[in-house]
């Protein structure tokens, strides 16, 4: 049924690697010092990616379904993980609202698309359980990273705003809410902008990887529409529940926001360290 | 609830950032009193409100406020009886002077109070304050006008317990006087401003003096 691609020759493989002379040579010319640094992100892209295709490769024959949920497991561990160390918020302390919440999203989300939408009997089956996950889980990284990141240093930076609804009779809930939308504004202008643009000046990965894959156009598209609107519900619903659930530790018995969960002096995370040098 | 003092301090010590202020400030206002604070700059007068607004939880000593504890466990309640015009107005968080102005007023404590256009457009004008001030975003308004708003939000929302922080201080020298007067003449308020304004000082019922920082050494 399925034709599949044309398997790349490894010997062609590494001719392929020939075109990054061009990068390389623009940044050499003008001593830009990307170089080193270039050759350094094609080595652990490759390496990493040679290493999702061997166990991908095995995860795909045993097709286990305890195998897959502990893939996605590890998966989810190494996001959240990347997500907190990424905001400048301790990591003892978010690991498990971040965590919980992402996995709670998925679940749901792989449910209703896999089980309902899809019609799989069995959702677990590695070949479409692994992809769509790994799809939502490396999507909704960047939003929770954002919305985390916005909802805390703007806490911290308008305290005052914070308080005095407070003094002036708001419950914790309606004090946060100004914060929460300027999270989630500052987390999904991006995602709408994205999606609104979908096909016009580039075909998304998924898609084109279905369609060298050998499906036909159409059903490529239908995926990528259902994979975009799925990535859209699990990544609100994951950056909801993480700002929710993160509440529950991020302030005191009074109210106030526990400065202990910043792992460094807020609002300077972004700007100059020393020497002007960004960190 | 009458007989008994609205605020109740004894023996109160905070420590903030490292120092310890106030060395055991015992005092009592009674419902109605106006009441300022007065030090110099770095006394605490601003720490000492917030301490009774429940910010600074980590203090010694018997803070009482309607007869309740300032605990966690009664905060909640104390807050919707007060209202506070802070010092440091950033507010940048409210895109509009208009979701500033209003927000408090949605507050679910606070929705019977919600002002008629009659009564914003009485107070705007006591304030000097533009009618199309609402139309503006937050960062574009002065800061004398931010604080005439700010102390226009707390007169509206009737608290019977009112925390102003240098509420005149970005005020020029008229409507300081006439806006000071309107502030201190609710008989109903019981008022505790944070203030070196002259003025201020002069038409309140008692000053609380805080040390300097020095003497506590």
């Amino acid at each position: 049924m399925h034709k599949g691609a044309i398997d790349i020759p490894w010997l062609y493989l590494v001719s392929g690697y020939l075109l990054m002379i061009i990068p390389l040579a623009i940044f050499r010319a003008y001593k830009t010092g990307l170089e080193k640094s270039t050759l350094w992100a094609l080595a652990r892209m490759t390496v990493q990616l040679l290493l999702v295709g061997l166990y991908l490769e095995y995860i795909f024959k045993w097709d286990n379904k305890w195998i897959n949920l502990l893939w996605v497991a590890v998966m989810t561990v190494v996001a959240s993980y990347t997500v907190i160390k990424r905001t400048g918020l301790r990591l003892k302390l978010f690991f498990f609202p971040v965590f919980t919440a992402t996995v709670l999203s998925i679940v749901l989300i792989d449910y209703y698309f896999l089980g309902i939408v899809i019609g799989l009997k069995n959702i677990f089956t590695a070949r479409y359980f692994i992809p769509i996950t790994g799809m939502l889980l490396g999507n909704s990284l960047k939003n929770v990273i954002i919305a985390l990141d916005a909802y805390y240093t703007r806490l911290d930076e308008e305290e005052t705003s914070y308080r005095w609804q407070l003094a002036n009779g708001a419950t914790r809930s309606e004090a946060r809410l100004p914060f929460i939308r300027y999270a989630l504004q500052r987390a999904f202008n991006p995602l709408i902008a994205t999606t609104a643009i979908m096909g016009l000046i580039s075909l998304p990965g998924m898609m084109t990887g279905q369609i060298l894959g050998g499906s036909d156009p159409m059903v490529a598209v239908k995926y990528q529409i259902m994979i975009l609107v799925v990535i859209f519900a699990s990544t609100s619903l994951n950056v909801w529940l993480t700002l929710q659930f993160s509440n529950r530790i991020a302030f005191d018995a009074f109210g106030n926001l526990r400065k202990e969960i910043f792992a460094r002096p807020p609002g300077r995370k972004l700007k100059r360290g020393p020497k002007g040098r960004p960190r | 609830m009458n007989g008994r003092p609205v605020i109740e301090v004894r023996d109160l010590r905070v420590h903030y950032e490292g120092l310890t202020l106030f060395g055991g400030l015992s005092f009592q206002i009674r419902k109605g009193e106006k009441v300022a604070v007065a030090g110099e700059s770095g006394s605490g007068k601003s720490t000492l409100i917030h301490t009774l607004l429940g910010f600074v939880p980590s203090f010694e000593g018997q803070v009482r406020i309607w007869d309740m504890p300032l605990d966690a466990l009664h905060i909640d309640r104390i807050r919707k009886l007060t209202t506070w015009t802070p010092q440091d107005l950033g507010f940048t968080v409210f895109p509009s002077v208009r979701e500033l102005f209003f927000t408090p007023f949605r507050f679910k404590a606070n929705r019977k109070l919600m002002p008629s256009p009659q009564q914003i457009r009485e107070i705007f004008d006591l304030f000097e304050l533009p009618p199309d001030i609402l139309d503006r975003p937050v960062k574009e308004i002065s800061g004398g006008q931010k604080q005439r708003l700010v102390l226009a939000i707390s007169v509206l929302l009737q608290k019977p317990l009112m925390f102003l922080d240098e509420p005149t201080s970005a005020l020029n020298t008229e409507i300081k006087q006439k806006i000071t007067d309107f502030l201190l003449k609710s008989p109903e308020v019981t008022l505790l401003a944070a203030t070196h304004d002259e003025y201020f000082l002069s038409r309140v019922s008692k000053v609380i003096r805080l040390a300097n920082l020095s003497d506590y050494a």
